[in-house]
């Protein structure tokens, strides 16, 4: 019976997609994107709307599987001569070598026309720039360096405090421990680890260490002993999982604190949908953190390119589109659905979450930001350090010198 | 005209032991295959309760129970209402795209492998070793090498993204396998019915149309079973070759158990996967009998 | 096996026309022939060509036609998980065929046997075979993870020694991997073998017994010998099976824990898409690509091409 009523609202949904897809004979726009999950496809469907509403017509390619999968998906159309009107990246370096081909549609006009310069957080200005010229118009700003902790486990392992240092976090680790408790959930896929390598390196080793790793890509500072320090603190979490970590998502780790099984789970603002759907509230039933050590804001997201096109209404397109992305109410429809937050800093998040408002604080400040690594650095440097850090991790017998050693033999090499 | 004897002995059934009462070793026999049977069993199994639960029930984690409630709202979801980015319309979406695909990539996949693996078992022309020995080479590079030259040269002849397009992919990759196959069994069938043939004057595509292909059905099923589960089970090559118009099942298939944020539906994943996979288990199930006797025929002989 | 050009031979004997009917001939079998030679041209050896040429080349995200010489193989014999995925793939490699040969072997004498429900048996192997292993993959990892498959039911009713916990052993992972892909591909195996049982002569059979001799030395010493053109094919699908393996992998251990499942498929999928760098992928692909043709020429050669008499 509810199986029939589900089919009867499956179908209905599609006949109202029917309708409205014939009634709307505004500026065609196919845009392609990976957001398929419940939350992201919600998120979608806002910007679709509002893009629709201010007279263009979306059309939706969706492609699941990270960006490794749609990405290149989408790069053989622009190569094959067929491609979308728009294009999910991510923020960074990822474009640039469509945009150094000519391949991409610069914004430089539209940027300065809608004056994005001035609404922008400097550095987010800066990443969707390529040899000076606009090429991305950016929709989010996704955290991805919190650390979220179930209060429940903190309270049964006797943790009143939130933990601010790395010594503290041991100590309450140890008390999670001792409670018979997991104290960290961790998925151990390799991007997975590599994110919390990264929390722990903006955190513990501090914003400056940070970007002379990841931005300039200093040997020397890979080579240093706060690095090693970095690297030894990581590797003493290994004693604090459990033995199903490896290959386990980060959905499911997620689900450990919500099950109350485990006290802390690295993981980006994403993760806030989990709890979200588990009916837990922000600072109520699960804390955030950022940190411990200093508390910096890693900042990462996802852009839109465009692609050159010759057809006059496609191009028109695309500017209604990247217009209405970087609108006020483009950015709050679809953040208010993503877990992330807007772009703009000129936008009304009283709304979001007392996690969120965290980020928004540290956001203000802007000592406090730094970009994630796949801003910063190409994809083939960023990931074959998860490579080595996820290497690092499951080989005990591999000291921090060692680990720092090849650290910085892969950036050489890359360079 | 008689079938190759080879493929009548295999008609007879099995060659071994008569069966005996119920001895030990018939025991033991039975033993073994029931256990090969569960073991082979075991991840289908728990597929289908995953797929019969509700998601509180999975997260509790014993994935060998069986459902507390038993509940088929996953498979509803799966068919006709997960979301591919805003689309809600199920699996079931491109279920006829995947059929559109599946039938001229099969035909042409397999006319041409055959024509070809006839042609090089009973023609002898020059360049035919090379071309042979590029094409068993070939089976063995990774597909994914393939994309972009392939993208490139679609694109200067003016295919690219369309029907056509993934039909000649499909063709391409089912080639060196299929050829091999082909090959094979035309190189088992006696040579006295083709000298035969040609002493009455038949030419290379009389004979073709006229003697081999009648004679070929054990092995068209085998090769169409392999083209089946490959072409339907596609994912990479659907969704960069086909088109958005096209895309075959799979797409749907994998936006709904690879999305990467957000919570993961494990009981819509797995009854997804098994509505995906039914066509090629029907398929499997009604000739089954044919599959082995047609191996008989290409794969071993040669 | 029995060869084409001796066929061919036979042919040239007996209906040897005029020059002009075998120029004929010629003609059509070339006609037959084209479409294969296109795609060969076009697809196989065009692709390989610019796989090389691109190995060569600083290509990143999009091919381009910058020369650097042989900096990416410099580069990829010194990444770590370049050597380790080739370490893999041979152990994976060894473990794969041979286990899919000897149960699938099992399984065709098995029912061979004048069994009950033999279509009912032989469906249930074969059918992971037409399942996407996207998913059966994840089920394999719950089955194997400690804390959720089956060392959590022995736990659970007592067991407490049992273990089973290879996935999250760098060391044992790799076998996890073995164990699902012989589950996946030993059904084909059996089909083969089920096959080449049915071609041995009954004549054989009945002759051993009266002898006396064992079944398992008949099975030993007389059937596999005669199975082995059989074993071939069926070594040869599985050789393409272990050549190109990623979505095994990717399925069931992601590559890990950490790296140390990680395969050459999966390394070149890896940084031709994920990770933008073509110039690495294909110099991976070209090295791999060479080793085949190395390990498979002398055997396509001496099973194909060499002038033997017929009748074997």
């Amino acid at each position: 019976m509810r199986g029939l009523l589900m089919a009867l609202v499956g179908a209905t949904a599609l006949i109202a997609l029917g309708v409205t897809g014939a009634q709307a004979e505004g500026k065609r726009a196919e845009v392609l994107h990976w957001w398929t999950s419940g939350g992201e496809a919600a998120a979608v469907r806002e910007l679709a709307n509002t893009f629709n509403a201010a007279g263009g017509q979306w059309v939706d390619t969706a492609i699941a599987g990270s960006g490794s999968t749609a990405r290149p998906i989408g790069i053989n159309r622009i190569i094959g001569g067929n491609p979308p009107t728009a294009m999910q990246f991510n923020t960074g370096t990822q474009m640039n070598d469509l945009a150094q081909q000519g391949l991409l549609r610069p914004l430089d006009d539209l940027a300065k026309e809608q004056d994005w310069k001035s609404v922008l957080t400097p550095a987010f200005y800066n990443a969707i720039q390529f040899q000076g010229h606009i090429y991305g118009a950016p929709i989010n700003d996704h955290g991805q360096n919190w650390l979220f902790y179930s209060k429940p486990v903190f309270a049964k392992a006797g943790v009143t405090e939130e933990p601010k240092t790395w010594d503290e976090m041991f100590a309450a680790l140890d008390k999670i421990k001792a409670a018979g408790l997991i104290p960290v959930a961790v998925g151990g896929q390799p991007w997975q680890l590599q994110l919390m390598f990264n929390a722990i390196l903006l955190g513990e080793g501090g914003k400056e260490l940070y970007a002379k790793v990841w931005k300039d890509l200093d040997t020397d500072a890979v080579k240093s002993d706060k690095f090693k320090h970095v690297a030894e603190v990581f590797a003493k979490l290994r004693n604090y999982q459990d033995p199903g970590s490896p290959n386990r998502d980060w959905n499911v780790a997620t689900g450990m604190l919500i099950d109350g099984k485990a006290g802390i789970q690295f993981m980006g603002d994403w993760a806030k949908g989990e709890f979200i759907h588990a009916n837990m509230v922000a600072d109520k039933d699960f804390g955030c953190i950022l940190g411990p050590g200093e508390s910096n804001f890693m900042m990462g997201g996802d852009i839109f390119v465009f692609p050159v096109l010759k057809d006059k209404a496609a191009t028109d397109a695309q500017t209604l589109l990247a217009t209405v992305i970087m609108s006020k109410e483009g950015q709050l429809a679809f953040n208010s659905k993503k877990g992330s937050v807007p772009v703009r800093l000129d936008v009304d998040n009283s709304k979001l979450d007392a996690c969120a408002q965290k980020g928004l604080t540290a956001l203000k400040d802007q000592s406090r930001q730094i970009l994630a690594p796949d801003v910063l650095t190409p994809q083939d440097i960023v990931q074959t350090e998860q490579d080595l850090v996820a290497q690092y991790w499951t080989t005990p017998s591999m000291t921090a010198d060692q680990f720092a050693e090849q650290f910085a033999k892969v950036i050489e090499q890359a360079k | 005209m008689t079938m190759p004897s080879s493929v009548a002995k295999v008609m007879e059934g099995p060659s071994g032991h008569k069966p005996q009462h119920l001895s030990p070793a018939r025991i033991g026999l039975y033993a073994f295959l029931v256990i090969a049977a569960l073991f082979f069993l075991l991840p289908l199994y728990v597929m289908i309760v995953t797929s019969l639960k509700s998601m509180p029930e999975i997260r509790q984690g014993n994935i060998f129970a069986f459902p507390q409630v038993w509940t088929g709202e996953a498979w509803v979801q799966a068919w006709s209402t997960a979301c591919t980015g805003l689309e809600c319309g199920g699996i079931s979406v491109g279920f006829w795209n995947s059929v559109k695909i599946l039938i001229p990539s099969m035909i042409m996949s397999i006319f041409i492998s055959s024509l070809t693996g006839y042609a090089l078992s009973f023609w002898r022309v020059k360049g035919a070793n090379v071309l042979f020995a590029i094409l068993l080479l070939g089976a063995f590079i990774p597909y994914q090498v393939f994309i972009y030259p392939l993208v490139l040269i679609y694109r200067s002849v003016g295919v690219y993204s369309t029907l056509p397009c993934i039909i000649i992919t499909h063709t391409v990759f089912g080639l060196p396998v299929l050829t091999l196959l082909f090959r094979n069994y035309y190189s088992s069938l006696p040579m006295e019915l083709f000298k035969a043939a040609r002493v009455d004057g038949a030419g290379l595509w009389q004979i073709f149309f006229r003697l081999m292909i009648p004679m070929s059905i054990p092995i068209l099923v085998v090769a169409g079973i392999l083209q089946v589960t490959g072409i339907w089970n596609d994912f990479l090559f659907g969704v960069v070759f086909a088109g958005r118009e096209n895309f075959p099942m799979t797409v749907q298939l994998n936006n709904i158990v690879n999305s990467t944020q957000g919570e993961k539906l494990y009981n819509v994943n797995m009854a997804a996967t098994i509505l995906t996979a039914l066509v090629p288990l029907i398929v499997y199930f009604g000739s089954g009998r044919w599959f082995v006797r047609g191996i008989t025929a290409g794969a071993v002989k040669g | 096996m029995s060869t084409p050009q001796t066929a061919a031979g036979t042919i040239a004997g007996t209906v040897a026309g005029t020059a002009a009917t075998r120029k004929k001939r010629h003609l059509s079998a070339y006609v037959a022939l084209f479409p294969a030679f296109i795609i060969v041209l076009l697809a196989y050896v065009v692709t390989v060509v610019w796989n090389i040429w691109i190995s060569f080349t600083d290509s990143k995200v999009l091919p381009v036609n910058i020369f650097v010489g042989t900096k990416q193989y410099e580069r990829l014999f010194t990444t770590a998980r370049w050597l380790l995925s080739l370490q893999n793939v041979v152990v994976f490699g060894i473990l794969f065929i041979a286990g899919c040969l000897i149960l699938g072997f099992l399984l065709a004498v098995a029912l061979d046997q004048k069994v009950r429900f033999e279509n009912t048996f032989r469906t249930i192997f074969l059918y992971p075979f037409a399942m996407s292993f996207i998913v059966t993959g994840l089920v394999w990892q719950w089955i194997m993870n400690p804390t959720l498959g089956l060392q959590r039911v022995a736990d659970s009713i007592g067991f407490t020694w049992f273990r089973f916990d290879w996935i999250v052993q760098s060391d044992l992972a790799l076998y996890v991997i073995v164990l699902a892909g012989i589950w996946q591909s030993s059904g084909l195996v059996m089909a083969i073998m089920l096959a080449g049982l049915r071609g041995v002569d009954r004549e054989l059979w009945k002759a051993t017994r009266i002898d006396g001799i064992p079944t398992w030395r008949v099975y030993l010493h007389i059937v596999i010998p005669i199975l082995r053109p059989t074993i071939i094919t069926a070594s040869v699908l599985l050789a393409i099976a272990v050549v190109r393996v990623y979505e095994l992998v990717l399925a069931t251990t992601g590559g890990g824990p950490g790296i140390s499942t990680e395969v050459p498929g999966k390394f070149i999928m890896d940084y031709l898409f994920g990770r933008g760098n073509i110039g690495l992928a294909t110099s991976a692909s070209t090295v791999m690509f060479i080793t085949v043709v190395i390990l498979v020429t002398p055997w396509l050669y001496y099973e194909y091409f060499r002038d033997k008499p017929r009748g074997n």
